[in-house]
């Protein structure tokens, strides 16, 4: 359906993406990075915000932006940073948005009445949005993305600012949306999308690391996660020598979490490795701090 | 069309558009309130023309004559009865008038006296107006010109067959007795400046700053809020701004046309203009300061008016398309504001920097800023170093031209460019 071919972006004289390959069918994708890899930069040359300075993008064998209105149409996007009108309504801001969607009157306004109780935003439907909660925020923006029905759903880190409950709730939504569609979550918390996405992509040093299924990602680190229990004098020659996933303070013992590739020791358990592992572990340069 | 009138809202619910056009409607009502002391006896020129036609001749002057002088007689009789005196005219007995001799007579008998009076002025005015254009020597006037001007070479020669041009209209123009038709005197009354300089002008500035501000708005909107990803994103995309443009030219319609509107109903319920529309804006009568007004082609007060009233509008929608084109080059209101005002001004000064023996010196006037500086010069042959006839015709043209090109590059520009 969307086919991103040898994609590289550069800013002035930095590389922010190089090479990229990737292709998308219907079903839900997680863009999963940490800070400042580029996920932001892939999406907005999905929706045709800024082109590549390399390669191109094709829908359905289309360039997206020969495409033009017609690749837009079918296209839903929910910025990072999502823009409103402080003096506005969520209604009046939809209907705003639904016109440049080309969206008739009529239709519009049913369709908002309709999202709006999606994201539970009905009681403040025609309350100014200068006085709305960044969660609250965050969900006028989700409704906007669903305006037009889009075939292509595509959210830049859409769960920053939603409390637990909301977060329940937005997977839920997308569970129910994602039949015969394409839709792309950007996020770099991973348990918001573990459970959702059928496959993920992973950036690191600006090229594609991963496109797979979150089982196989697991794989790659089959064998390699171990546990096991140290002192607490121990935890510096052990982080030094080791890549460590997480610790955790157990009586006064440490549980640690951790890779290793090659010889074990006898009193290391092996464990299932799960995505966050593999995030920590391929990540663990940008990511110095330890976790 | 719905996005059009989405556009629209986001100026015309703007708070400080809405303050500064009330507020400038209301400085508007009170330059013509404030100038309105003598709107009183303007009703005399309205009725000379309605009681002798429009146009002066010989026969009606005769007639006005004869009648001024029934209007004498019945001066004198009163002036005999209160006071023992009679007069050779109405300027006479006010010329005579004092403080003490004042109180004899009523209100409404002084009232009818200083009619007569200006009766008088206006008659005598007419009567010299043959005497008064053999006078003018046109071609000693764009000789003075270039003298004050310090023009030589090219300069001067250009201005020498302008001056020419000119004087052939002022020829035509006398044949066709333009000149003879009644209007307010202007040496006393100044109605044209005081129409179209003392209230033209501050409503031209006036209605720039609004068209500045909402066009900027209107086009700057989401990226000074932060909504340009969403909207540009958005099937209408990049086009977006088509609209924004559509939604700029008509905030402007709507604020210049209020302005001006308001403006001119004020005005002409306070001066009274009822038998004057047809007379001629060319006058011997629109006469206010050395030299009269002459206009390059035959026109009635009331088609000057029209005139002024289209090239004003036209202006005033050019200026919102530069603005437009600045906004959309930088993206922001502030920087909009003060770029246009920057290019406003320099090309206002940017015949003061030409060299005086060099035609540049009229080439660099064909501008909006120097149009727009003289409305009660539009469409007048002695227009300064701006003599040309078709000045305003060809100003609209170039800035059509110039605007189009910067259209078209800063459009391409934008239709490229990342959106960050
Ligand atoms: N307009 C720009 N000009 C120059 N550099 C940019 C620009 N936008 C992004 N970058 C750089 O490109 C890199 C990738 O940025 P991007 O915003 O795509 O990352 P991200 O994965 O979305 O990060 P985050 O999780 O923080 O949102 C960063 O190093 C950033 O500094
Ligand atoms: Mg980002």
């Amino acid at each position: 359906m969307l086919v991103v071919n040898n994609v590289s972006k550069n800013y002035g004289d930095f590389t922010a993406l190089k090479n990229i390959n990737l292709e998308f069918g219907s079903g839900v994708y997680g863009l999963l990075a940490p800070n400042g890899a580029g996920k932001t930069t892939l999406i907005k040359m999905l929706v045709t915000l800024i082109s590549p300075s390399k390669g191109e993008i094709l829908y359905n064998g289309t360039d997206i932006t020969s495409l033009d209105e017609e690749y837009r149409e079918v296209l839903g996007f929910l910025p990072q940073q999502f823009g409103y009108y402080k003096h506005y309504s969520p209604k009046s801001y939809l209907m705003y948005l639904a016109a440049l969607k080309g969206i008739e009157k009529k239709v519009a306004q049913e369709k908002i009445t309709e999202l709006l109780d999606k994201v539970a935003l009905s009681d403040v439907a025609n309350k100014k949005m200068r006085k709305f909660s960044g969660g609250m925020i965050q969900r006028v923006g989700i409704a906007q993305a669903l305006l037009n029905d889009p075939k292509i759903v595509i959210l830049d880190e859409p769960t920053a600012g939603l409390d637990p409950k909301e977060r329940a709730r937005f997977r839920q939504l997308l569970t129910e949306l994602s039949r015969d569609r394409l839709i792309i979550i950007s996020t770099h918390i991973v348990s918001d999308i573990e459970s959702i996405a059928n496959e993920m992509v992973m950036i690191k040093n600006q090229e594609l690391l991963y496109k797979d299924s979150v089982e196989n990602i697991c794989n790659t680190l089959d064998g390699a996660v171990y546990e096991t229990t140290i002192t607490n004098d121990e935890l510096a020659s052990f982080r030094a020598n080791h890549v460590l996933l997480s610790e955790k303070q157990e009586q006064s013992k440490m549980l640690v979490r951790f890779v290793h590739k090659g010889e074990s020791k006898e009193d290391w358990t092996v464990k299932n490795p799960h995505l966050e592992d593999v995030f920590l572990y391929e990540y663990r340069d940008d990511l110095s701090l330890g976790v | 069309m719905q996005i059009v009138k989405f556009e629209c809202k986001k100026a015309l619910t703007s708070p400080i558009i809405l303050f500064l056009l009330l507020l400038f409607t209301a400085y508007n009502i009170l330059i013509v309130s404030n100038s309105s002391d003598f709107n009183k006896e303007l009703h005399v020129a309205n009725d000379v023309a309605n009681s002798y036609g429009v146009e002066i001749t010989d026969e009606t002057l005769l007639k006005m004559e004869k009648d001024l002088q029934e209007e004498l007689t019945h001066l004198n009789n009163i002036t005999e009865e209160k006071a023992g005196q009679s007069f050779s005219s109405a300027g006479e007995f006010f010329s005579q008038l004092t403080y003490e001799r004042q109180e004899k007579y009523s209100e409404d008998q002084l009232d009818s006296f200083y009619t007569i009076y200006l009766k008088e002025m206006y008659l005598d005015t007419a009567k010299h107006i043959d005497e008064s254009y053999q006078k003018i020597d046109i071609k000693e006037l764009g000789e003075n010109n270039i003298q004050n001007y310090g023009l030589s070479g090219a300069a001067s020669e250009s201005l020498s067959k302008q001056y020419e041009k000119f004087g052939n209209r002022f020829d035509e123009m006398k044949r066709n007795m333009e000149h003879k038709r009644w209007f307010f005197a202007g040496k006393v009354y100044s109605m044209h400046s005081q129409l179209f300089k003392q209230l033209f002008l501050p409503i031209i500035f006036e209605s720039i700053i609004l068209i500045v501000l909402s066009t900027a708005l209107i086009t700057n909107y989401e990226f000074e809020n932060k909504a340009h990803l969403v909207t540009y994103a958005t099937k209408r995309g990049r086009r977006l701004m088509v609209d924004k443009l559509v939604a700029s030219l008509a905030v402007s319609t709507i604020l210049s046309v209020v302005l001006l509107a308001v403006a001119l109903i004020v005005y002409f319920k306070v001066f009274d203009y009822t038998h004057l529309w047809h007379s001629s804006i060319s006058s011997a009568f629109n006469w206010e300061t050395n030299f009269p007004y002459v206009s390059w082609w035959e026109m009635s007060f009331l088609q000057y008016l029209v005139g002024a009233i289209a090239l004003f509008y036209i202006c005033m929608l050019l200026f919102s398309c530069s603005t437009f084109a600045i906004a959309v080059l930088l993206k922001n209101s502030y920087f909009t504001f003060f770029g246009f005002i920057a290019i406003f001004t320099i090309l206002f000064m940017l015949q003061g920097f030409m060299p005086k023996s060099s035609n540049l010196i009229f080439v660099t006037g064909f501008n909006l800023t120097s149009l727009v500086l003289n409305p009660h010069q539009w469409f007048m042959a002695s227009n300064g170093l701006l003599v040309f006839k078709y000045y305003e015709v060809i100003t609209v043209l170039v800035a059509v031209v110039v605007i189009t090109i910067l259209f078209v590059f800063v459009m391409k520009r934008f239709n490229k460019q990342d959106i960050v």
